[in-house]
């Protein structure tokens, strides 16, 4: 048996024998298992030996090309002696029998040596001549059909129109087609159907908002700073900067130019100050007692790794406290790297607030505008006339002592805390008297001062936006730090790329700009396929390199580099043209098969890496949540602006009150803000919204979602005000509707799925129904009971039991695996 | 729930099963939730080879102790201390250690012994503080160590790099890594489950971040599941008002029978997830407010936990349900408790903490081991840190002096599921300021956890940005000393 095993793996399945390929086969069994102690990291290197390196291998007899017998590399491997055998016990390693046979099959072939593939030069491939076949829409199908033909795999059918429509505007926009859309695309016969709902999609403003999405989990956007204070911040501002900028179709040099240095610009636009708030979308602390200097420096890591996953797919973190392991990347190039970002006027702390609840950390840009800021004089001025200040304090005190004497007050804790000295009360006692006064006895006690006071804050914190933003005023001097200590410096550094990329031109600046025009100079190997493999990511869940935040001697060898490399090269001659390239993705007819998996597919590409079938994978739960809002008809399909306060659970943020300054009662929002697509939901770091599973907590830089499945999750969809609401104005609107095409339960099963439920599923459904109206028949107070959930209106023109019923069987609807799924 | 609406549920919960028992559900929905076969002491490896060999403890009993209580005031016996009273503390003690922002501008550090007497316990004659005499008695079964030392200095940093081996949030807490390495033993419960309390004068400034129980970049299935004192106990797990629990029943029937209709014409073994998840959620719908309902605890047990067992959300109360959960099956429980993190108020708050949490941390363990559950089951008392010998603040105002953070020594305790009893580990210096023998690191500290749950804690790793990673990053050793 295992001869056959050794036999098979020497001839390959299809009876000849590739060569062995360095790349895709020898690198990963040599760098996860051999790199750690013989790569490029020289203080950890045993028997000064590396294998990271041609010169490495080739040195003392390790590796003898055409040799394998003789090579140490494949004695020490194969070594029964524990003393000799490599890797030796301790590391944990183990190299399998194939393994083994690969490294002598590369040995005895030549030891060829080709550096990892993707620090190497992009180069455009020729298009695969595959078999003339009418299947071929674009040249990613010929990327893909010559794969499928070796592997013996044919492609699936195209998806029904009414996959498709639902795919395309989920991906493309991240809401689901109307009722109409589907009817007009089912029934467009013309050959262009397909192409003119996708230029309808990509023009739709909500292409914009669907494609920021994975753009601010990489940018760790937030509208909060997190830790003990977790103040409120304005970079809303730049999130709908790049919703605009995606909607305008930027290009991504652009795109990449201004967010990373568009201050730098020669006579740059108030825009261009703005997209530098990138980087400003970091952690902040503002905890009593940390050390300004190191919260400063935690800054700047985060600013290089964010920025070197985000555009060249590295780990550079790893080169923080030493020369990286895996990488060619050594300390002194993370330090280098870091300069760019060293000459912020920045303390390390906040050191601006605005009304109670907003902290930001200089620099920042100003946009309130002359007439906000004049009220906001205006009041000033009068409070400081009147005293304002002094006249609360000595309500409050009036208040206190009054309290202090009552001892029937109904707040117990308040009580207690009145009756205490001032001294001996403790700060937050003092902060919750002062709370509790403020926000109840205030408003009676002077209804003046209290109103004063509250447009005062709502002024600045509402309509005196300051973004915080990059800006290079404040010369430093950057030194490499022995182990990442800020506090031990070694070496100074000035700006540099990392030496083992192609370097910057010479007449280049030595600071972001000259990082940022580097990112995206045609010589650079990595940004085009990083970026091409994150919108692959979006439209099939996993990306052609799947670990798309590394595309370091460790990532994952793509099955399809060729493939990878010809689109991240058309996007560059493209002109970095994005939407050109999604295009491609969705036109290609790889991208519009069935997502049918069967047994056979399961089984011989479980992970779909050869695409013979469509992407099929649950979405994101802010689309889940956005669908629910769409199809319901409460969707309030505005643009932009501040962020909003939809429901979560009462006292989603209370364990945050212990906090000395504000006041941290949801502030729930009313009317239309309730029904916002959930980009605009504000985001606090500490306590992300509860209903937005398996997103990134937005604290770092992140640009793989990781979708996976937790009976926490089904409670969100199934008791979550959110989803009752929306299935009980679906229900609604479907109980209303001026007539049927087909059943009332076909039109809300269509509203969800885009397509017509087969005559079981309409059978179950109808039962369901039925179940449920008994139900609520023989209680009609709890018919009630669910048709007044959420603050939108409902009518009495249907007998409540029905209506109810109805609710039910929409709420079923939203909750199958269908719904939840894009496939 | 009426009789009748009971037998209902159970007729279509066997039907449910019946239903994915057969074929590929069985096996999902116990990944999912439940390998009830790793639970056992002498278990067989499960699919990622753990454990790598035979556990000591099966769960954990995490009582976190958030703000760092003073190690000087109650672990750390200094009797020369009480002589040198307001003393400065020698330079050469404090050179090279990092002070808080709250301390670092300090002209002077005087000395400030214990606030109260320490005394005697058990056959062992621990001495720790007479403020401490529930958790004095424990100290025949106890492990106590005095030499634990870490890198952060304040409380985030220091919470987060105890409970994720990382000062940045970001990566995975431990309770995410023991899950993930060791599945479930609960049958209708989360395997993680994380508890919150403060001190009942709310003192505390300290917020329970999230990450602190966070997957960080596994699977966020493996994440703590928080149940809150106030409002739903976990969030969402109530039903819609107005849909009863037939009702609810029978809707999931009818969502079944759909998803399995699409199981048919679509091999997605996604799909098979999704039904075994929505199953889960209505089981934990039914077992939750059951675990939280105390009417069968008789009164005498109450009474052990002490008269804040009645207040939801309290420290002792959680004590007690963490008991419950670990009769449940839950491998991880983590209480994170405030308070401790006595700046200004160190003489008129310790005592007020010191009551809180000293009977019902006892009362947990003496619980655990009348059920003969002590044996498998691990109680760690720790912190993020510890306090410094100096006063911070005026010495001769009440309410107005306590201790800075410290991290180069302070003291944690370990009981049961195979620590060594009795015994205290480590030394410090004569001010308690500096570790002089047998130090324990974050790291080891963690090493040592995982040991004694059958882990080694360099071969559970996860792949993660090109590189395995670890709780224990690249370092810790497992204190063999200290294990029975």
């Amino acid at each position: 048996m295992f001869k056959w095993i050794i036999l098979v793996s020497l001839i390959g399945i299809d009876g000849y024998s590739d060569p062995v390929d360095y790349t895709h086969e020898v690198r990963p069994i040599l760098s996860e298992n051999c790199f750690y102690c013989h790569g490029q990291d020289a203080t950890k290197r045993k028997a000064k030996l590396r294998l990271d390196t041609k010169e490495g291998q080739r040195g003392n007899e390790v590796v003898i090309p055409k040799d394998a017998e003789n090579s140490e590399l494949i004695a020490r491997i194969f070594s029964k002696d524990e003393d000799e055998h490599m890797p030796p016990k301790s590391s944990n390693r183990q190299l399998t029998e194939e393994q083994k046979l690969v490294l002598t099959r590369w040995i005895n072939e030549g030891a060829s040596f080709t550096p990892h593939w993707s620090f190497t030069e992009l180069k455009r491939p020729s298009i695969p001549k595959t078999v003339d076949s009418n299947w071929i829409k674009n040249p990613i199908d010929s990327f893909v059909l010559q794969k499928l033909v070796r592997s013996g795999l044919v492609p699936s059918n195209e998806a029904t129109k009414e996959t498709l429509i639902r795919r395309l505007s989920l991906d493309l926009t991240g809401l689901p087609p109307t009722l109409n859309e589907v009817d007009d695309f089912v029934n467009d016969e013309s050959t262009n159907a397909y192409e003119h709902v996708v230029d309808r999609l990509m023009a739709s403003q909500h292409y914009g908002e669907k494609m920021a999405l994975p753009w601010l989990d990489s940018a760790r956007y937030a509208d909060s700073n997190g830790y003990q204070e977790d103040g409120d911040t304005f970079q809303w501002i730049w999130r709908d900067w790049v919703v605009k900028a995606m909607n305008a179709n930027m290009p991504f040099d652009q795109f990449t130019i201004e967010q990373l240095a568009g201050d730098l610009l020669p006579n740059s636009t108030q825009e261009q100050k703005i997209a530098t708030a990138f980087n400003r979308n970091h952690l902040l602390n503002g905890e009593g007692g940390a050390i300004p200097e190191e919260q400063r420096n935690v800054s700047l890591f985060d600013r290089v790794d964010t920025t070197s996953t985000t555009w060249l797919g590295l780990t550079m973190a790893c080169a923080q406290c030493h020369d990286h392991k895996y990488d060619p990347i050594k300390q002194k190039d993370y330090y280098a790297f870091m300069d760019a970002f060293n000459h912020l006027p920045e303390t390390g702390g906040s050191n601006i607030s605005a009304g109670s609840r907003i902290r930001l950390a200089k620099p920042v840009l100003d946009l309130g505008s002359p007439e906000h800021k004049k009220q906001i004089k205006t009041l000033e001025d009068k409070n400081k006339e009147n005293k304002s200040d002094q006249q609360i304090s000595a309500l409050l005190a009036k208040w206190i002592a009054e309290v202090a004497k009552n001892k029937d007050f109904p707040d117990k804790e308040i009580y207690l805390a009145a009756t205490l000295s001032e001294s001996d009360k403790t700060d937050s006692q003092r902060s919750a008297l002062r709370r509790y006064h403020y926000k109840k006895v205030l408003p009676t006690q002077s209804p003046e001062l209290y109103k004063d006071s509250e447009e005062l804050i709502r002024l600045k914190s509402d309509d005196d936006p300051m973004v915080m933003v990059m800006e290079d005023s404040k010369p430093r001097d950057t030194y490499i730090l022995d182990r990442g200590n800020y506090e031990s410096h070694l070496g100074k550094v000035i700006f540099n790329t990392p030496e083992f990329l192609p370097p910057m031109p010479s007449n280049s600046p030595h600071n972001r700009l000259g990082l940022a025009r580097w990112l995206v100079s045609p010589a650079n190997p990595l940004t085009a396929r990083v970026t091409v493999n994150r919108y692959w990511q979006t439209f099939f869940g996993l990306g052609i390199v799947k670990t798309s935040e590394d595309f370091g001697v460790q990532s994952d060898p793509p099955v399809h580099q060729e493939l990878l490399d010809w689109l991240a090269s058309e996007f560059v001659s493209s002109g970095w043209n994005v939407k050109h390239i999604q295009r491609l993705i969705v036109t290609s007819a790889t991208y519009r098969q069935s997502s049918l998996v069967t047994p056979y597919l399961l089984d011989k590409d479980p992970e779909n890496r050869l695409y013979a079938r469509g992407a099929r994978f649950r979405m994101p739960a802010m689309l889940i949540r956005d669908q629910a809002l769409a199809t319901s008809g409460l969707l309030v399909d505005k643009i932009g602006g501040k962020p909003v306060y939809p429901y979560q659970p009462a006292d989603i943020w209370g364990s945050l009150n212990i906090t000395k300054e504000r006041d941290f009662t949801y502030p729930q929002s009313k009317g239309n803000d309730l029904y916002r697509r959930s980009i605009y939901t504000f985001w606090r770091r500490t306590v992300a919204p509860a209903n937005m599973f398996d997103a990134s907590v937005r604290n770092t830089c992140k640009v793989r979602s990781m979708i996976t499945s937790t009976p926490l999750h089904a409670l969100v969809t199934l008791n979550d005000p959110t989803y009752i609401e929306a299935a009980r104005r679906l229900a609604q609107k479907t109980l209303r509707a001026k007539f049927w095409k087909t059943s009332r339960i076909s039109y809300a099963f269509k509203a969800v799925l885009s397509r017509y439920p087969d005559s079981e599923e309409k059978e179950i459904l109808t039962q369901c129904y039925n179940k449920q109206l008994t139900h609520f028949k023989n209680n009609p107070t709890s018919a009630l009971s669910i048709l007044k959930v959420g603050d939108s209106s409902f009518d009495t023109k249907y007998p409540a039991p029905e209506e109810a019923a109805f609710t039910a069987v929409c709420l079923a609807i939203f909750n199958l695996d269908e719904a939840l799924t894009k496939s | 729930m009426n009789p009748l609406s009971e037998a209902h549920l159970k007729i279509s919960r066997r039907q449910f099963f019946g239903k994915t028992a057969t074929g590929i559900g069985a096996a999902v929905l116990s990944s999912l939730m439940n390998d009830k076969v790793y639970g056992a002491l002498t278990s067989p490896k499960n699919a990622l080879g753990l454990p790598h060999f035979p556990p000591t403890a099966k769960r954990v009993i995490l009582l976190w102790q958030g703000g760092g209580p003073s190690q000087v005031d109650l672990f750390d016996y200094k009797p020369g201390l009480a002589a040198l009273r307001l003393q400065e503390l020698p330079q050469s003690v404090r050179s090279g250690n990092r002070l808080s922002t709250m301390t670092s501008d300090q002209k002077k550090f005087p000395i400030l012994p214990a606030l109260k007497p320490f005394k005697q316990y058990g056959k062992t004659g621990r001495w720790m503080s007479e403020l401490l005499p529930y958790i004095g008695n424990l100290s025949d079964d106890m492990c106590l160590i005095r030499s634990m030392h870490t890198e952060a200095v304040n409380h985030a940093p220091g919470v987060t790099f105890s409970l994720t081996g990382s000062q940045i949030p970001g990566r995975p807490s431990m309770g995410s890594w023991l899950t993930y390495g060791l599945g479930s033993m609960a049958e209708d419960l989360p395997s993680f489950v994380v508890m919150t309390s403060s001190d009942m004068q709310k003192t505390c400034g300290q917020l329970f971040y999230e990450h602190y129980w966070g997957s960080g970049f596994i699977p966020s299935k493996y994440q703590g599941v928080r149940l809150r004192s106030e409002g739903e106990p976990v969030l969402y797990l109530n039903d819609a008002p107005g849909l009863d629990r037939v009702q609810k029943r029978e809707l999931l029937d009818d969502i079944d029978s759909l998803n399995h209709h699409q199981l048919k014409l679509n091999a997605d073994p996604e799909i098979d997830t999704r039904i075994s998840q929505y199953e889960m959620a209505f089981k934990m719908q039914t077992s939750i407010p059951g675990l939280l309902d105390l009417k069968s605890e008789p009164a005498h047990i109450l009474q052990r936990y002490g008269p804040d067992v009645n207040r939801p959300g309290s420290y002792a109360r959680n004590c007690l349900l963490a008991r419950r959960l670990s009769e449940k099956g839950v491998r991880f429980i983590q209480l994170m408790h405030g308070g401790w993190d006595q700046h200004q108020n160190l003489d008129t708050q310790l005592e007020i903490q010191c009551k809180d949490t000293d009977q019902p941390t006892a009362a947990l363990v003496q619980d655990l081991k009348e059920r003969g559950m002590l044996e498998d089951t691990l109680v760690i008392f720790a912190s993020e840190f510890g306090r410094t010998v100096f006063v911070q603040g005026d010495v001769t105002k009440r309410g107005k002096h306590g201790r800075d953070h410290l991290g180069s020594a302070y003291s944690s305790w370990m009981i049961g599921g195979g620590v060594k009893p009795g015994i205290a580990y480590g030394q410090t210096d004569d001010f308690s300021y500096n570790v002089v023998k047998d130090p324990v690191h974050v790291h080891d500290w963690q090493a040592t956890i995982l040991h004694m749950l059958g882990i080694d804690h360099e071969r559970l790793t996860y792949r993660y940005q090109g590189r395995q990673f670890r709780l224990t990053d690249v370092h810790g050793k497992v204190i063999s000393e200290i294990l029975a």
